[in-house]
């Protein structure tokens, strides 16, 4: 095994506050004029969705690249066509992507650019989502569906590989607010047995706050953050930020189409997991249909 | 005589170094320039005939271009109308064979232009419409230039003409050819042409003949001959043609002779012993060598490496490179509002206009990096390949952008030109001749390849154009001379190398 050498670490840290408290495990690309210009493109709200796909896919590159720059490598030697030996590394252990529904949709596309046929799972988790068509009726409470007894973020679906507790994950959600959904997301690939260590959690733009929250309870899962941005809002929003990424990079809402359909086996719901929105069916299901589903 | 065009090019260009054509010396500079035949002569004397002779006869010269000032099916070179004078022009009554009626400044401005190896864009001109066009007509990279003009060899004394005893114009010509006619025999070609061509009566073309045709030709024309080098017949010129091109090939030959030692950047040239700190210019910048890129260099450098992979992790390597190269251009102040109302200091893109040139084969592998990350510029391309003879580059094929072809928009561009890997630099030294050469600031372009040879041609490739930028994956300690796989020509590969990028990409 070759030491990892991370081609630049948090001293690199770009954002006007909070430099000198960012967690160690926190690890930024290069502030350079290009990268801010990349920035003050996707921020821009009068940026059209084309621009702000094409211009935050160029910085999600860079994030996974960076990110991969954590993983293991060994040492490996190849003849090339001339003749001659080389003597290079070769990619160690598989990697599985994981992207928070749905904002870490719009990341999928830069992590398989970089990242040859890489499987990627999705994960749901309630807060993620603005809210719900319910019997054909939309919904904007979620009282029925957090859980009561914590009201904190709840999970509503994941699908993973099943060796997945062997791989390093990648976990891909592009705005780093109060760290909620992220924190559950890290929870739920723990219970999976997913080490915190074979974690890297790569995001566009995260907040001091959240940084600090989440580090502190994850201190040894590193964060690739490509810019801290000054703070959060009274809504828990960005400031400057870029607004809400997920509605701005997906399709618009009236574009539904089912895409999973899942059961919440502790409610006896099914779900279908649409673009925007679930559909949620109360529905008595007998055992032998339940597999059908997941 | 169909396809009689005031402007006219063999196959396409150019070999900037190989037998007859452009030379460059170490330092970046152009050792000598095209060579320019000037040919006057009367309307209708057989000076496009004799400038055709003179091309079929220099045959084994890459390029050769006719560049006509004044000719009857496609003229070029008649200056913008006002309305009156369409209206007289329509008329036939309108002196298209006054030196007035010519734009003498733009001619001389494109024969110096070419002369001097850069681009010039020919004006248009539309005999149905009696106007210059819009559009123009590119040309680039012509060995030898053949001037057919009308009036240029004139008197001193008529007004507003540029003259022959300007030295600066007079160096334009390296040699001057009059083509002598009598006048009869011109007025009868003249005659058969324009009733053949223009559907014009006997009457009309007489008339025009006496009132302008033939004064002109004796004031303005005929006095010309006394600067000519020589004086060709109009008819049965087989041997004075034979004579010229002699001539012209000599001198090329003379000039090739004399500059082969000093050649810059040849496939034959040795490599240096000792490589050059890279590392320390600040121009050039090889990408941090990450546990990352030296994985992608390995899957690269591999021959064992299947095709899918090869092209999977080019792509993403040159994704990496053009963003890396990105910092190389200039950035300003922007702020702007974000969704949450919030006001963001940040940063733009500060250039006026920005694109991509590709060498091809090789350097189109960069291409789709090149998209990732810059859209919506256009890409040109260049096409070079080694001389199968003596391994000289030879520029077979130019498509530039169209703001890299007119000289004042090329001034304000920045060019991304991408090429695999630089070896003996031999192609990336004829490109970037070739963009400086359309007027792209030095410190304007910036190369983008995969892989730069120590021991190569880059030590000469810096020390002629310092100021280009260069980005590069990594740095191979050296180059060896070995056969190529099939052909068994002599080529030096680089050590230990990708082999042959464009062929396993591509193929």
């Amino acid at each position: 095994m070759i030491p990892n050498a991370p081609s630049h670490n948090h001293t690199h840290a770009n954002s006007s506050a909070n430099n000198r408290t960012l967690p160690p495990s926190v690890f930024t690309l290069p502030p350079t004029a290009q990268l801010e210009a990349l920035y003050t493109i996707i921020r821009n709200k009068d940026t059209s969705r084309g621009d702000l796909l094409f211009y935050s896919d160029r910085i999600i590159r860079l994030l996974v690249e960076e990110g991969l720059n954590h993983l293991p490598v060994i040492k490996k030697s190849v003849v090339t066509p001339t003749g001659a030996t080389y003597d290079g590394v070769g990619f160690e252990g598989k990697i599985c992507g994981v992207s928070i529904l749905r904002a870490g949709e719009a990341m999928e596309a830069g992590l398989r650019e970089v990242c040859r046929s890489m499987r990627i799972s999705k994960i749901l988790i309630k807060g993620a989502l603005k809210h719900l068509v319910y019997m054909g009726r939309r919904i904007n409470s979620w009282d029925g569906f957090q859980d009561e007894e914590t009201a904190q973020p709840k999970l509503f679906y994941s699908k993973f590989p099943q060796d997945i507790a062997k791989r390093y994950v990648l976990l891909l959600d592009p705005m780093l607010a109060t760290g909620g959904s992220a924190m559950k997301a890290v929870d739920v690939l723990m219970e999976h047995g997913v080490g915190e260590e074979r974690i890297i959690f790569i995001n566009l733009i995260s907040s001091p706050e959240g940084l600090k929250t989440f580090c502190a309870k994850f201190p040894r899962l590193k964060v690739i953050t490509g810019w801290i941005d000054q703070g959060l809002n009274e809504k828990a929003y960005i400031i400057p930020g870029l607004g809400d990424f997920g509605e701005r990079s997906g399709s618009v809402e009236q574009e539904w189409g089912w895409e999973e359909m899942v059961f919440d086996g502790s409610t006896g719901r099914i779900a279908w997991l649409a673009r925007h929105s679930i559909f949620v069916h109360d529905a008595t299901l007998d055992d032998a249909s339940v597999p059908l589903f997941l | 005589m169909a396809g009689h065009h005031g402007l006219e090019f063999l196959p396409l260009p150019i070999s900037v170094s190989a037998k007859g054509g452009i030379r460059y010396g170490q330092d970046g500079n152009r050792l000598h320039d095209a060579f320019v035949i000037g040919i006057g002569g009367g309307s209708a004397s057989g000076k496009t005939h004799v400038a055709r002779q003179i091309v079929k006869s220099l045959g084994s010269i890459p390029t050769v271009l006719i560049l006509s000032q004044a000719n009857y099916s496609f003229d070029s070179f008649y200056k913008y109308h006002t309305p009156e004078e369409i209206k007289l022009a329509f008329e036939s009554k309108f002196d298209f064979d006054h030196p007035q009626a010519i734009d003498m400044p733009m001619f001389a401005a494109c024969l110096g232009d070419l002369k001097a190896c850069r681009q010039a864009n020919i004006p248009v001109y539309s005999f149905a419409e009696h106007q210059r066009l819009d559009e123009s007509k590119y040309a680039y990279g012509a060995t030898v230039i053949i001037g057919i003009f009308e009036i240029i060899l004139t008197r001193p004394k008529a007004e507003g003409i540029m003259a022959l005893h300007d030295p600066a114009l007079r160096d334009l010509y390296d040699l001057k050819v009059f083509v002598q006619c009598d006048s009869d025999l011109m007025l009868a070609r003249r005659i058969a042409r324009d009733v053949n061509e223009r559907g014009r009566s006997v009457d009309g073309i007489l008339e025009q003949y006496l009132r302008y045709v033939k004064p002109s030709y004796d004031n303005f024309v005929r006095p010309t001959a006394v600067f000519a080098d020589i004086i060709v017949p109009g008819q049965n010129n087989a041997v004075a043609i034979d004579l010229i091109s002699t001539h012209t090939r000599r001198k090329l030959q003379e000039r090739s002779n004399s500059f082969r030692p000093k050649m810059a950047a040849s496939a034959l040239n040795p490599p240096t012993v000792l490589g050059v700190p890279l590392e320390n210019d600040p121009n050039l910048m090889i990408l941090p060598s990450t546990p990352q890129l030296k994985g992608i260099f390995t899957i690269l450098r591999s021959k064992d490496t299947s095709s899918q992979d090869f092209i999977f992790f080019t792509d993403r390597l040159s994704t990496l490179l053009v963003e890396h190269a990105q910092q190389f251009l200039p950035y300003s102040a922007q702020s702007v509002i974000t969704p949450v109302d919030a006001e963001s200091h940040g940063k733009k893109l500060d250039v006026e206009r920005l694109c991509g040139v590709s060498i091809q084969r090789s350097g189109s592998t960069l291409e789709r990096g090149f998209r990732r990350v810059i859209n919506n510029v256009p890409v040109g391309t260049l096409l070079i390949q080694s001389n199968s003879m003596d391994g000289e580059p030879l520029l077979l094929h130019v498509k530039l952008p169209v703001f890299l072809r007119r000289r004042s928009s090329a001034e304000n561009t920045w060019v991304f030109l991408l090429d695999a890997q630089i070896g003996t630099g031999a192609a990336a030294f004829m490109s970037l001749r070739i963009l400086l050469d359309h007027g792209v600031k030095q410190d304007h372009i910036i190369f983008v390849t995969f892989l730069i040879a120590r021991t190569g041609g880059i030590t000469t490739l810096r020390r002629a154009f310092p100021h280009v930028k260069i980005v590069c994956g990594t740095v191979d300690k050296e180059m060896r001379e070995g056969n190529e796989h099939g052909s068994g020509r002599k080529i030096w590969a680089m050590e230990p190398g990708i082999g042959q990028i464009g062929d396993r990409y591509y193929l």
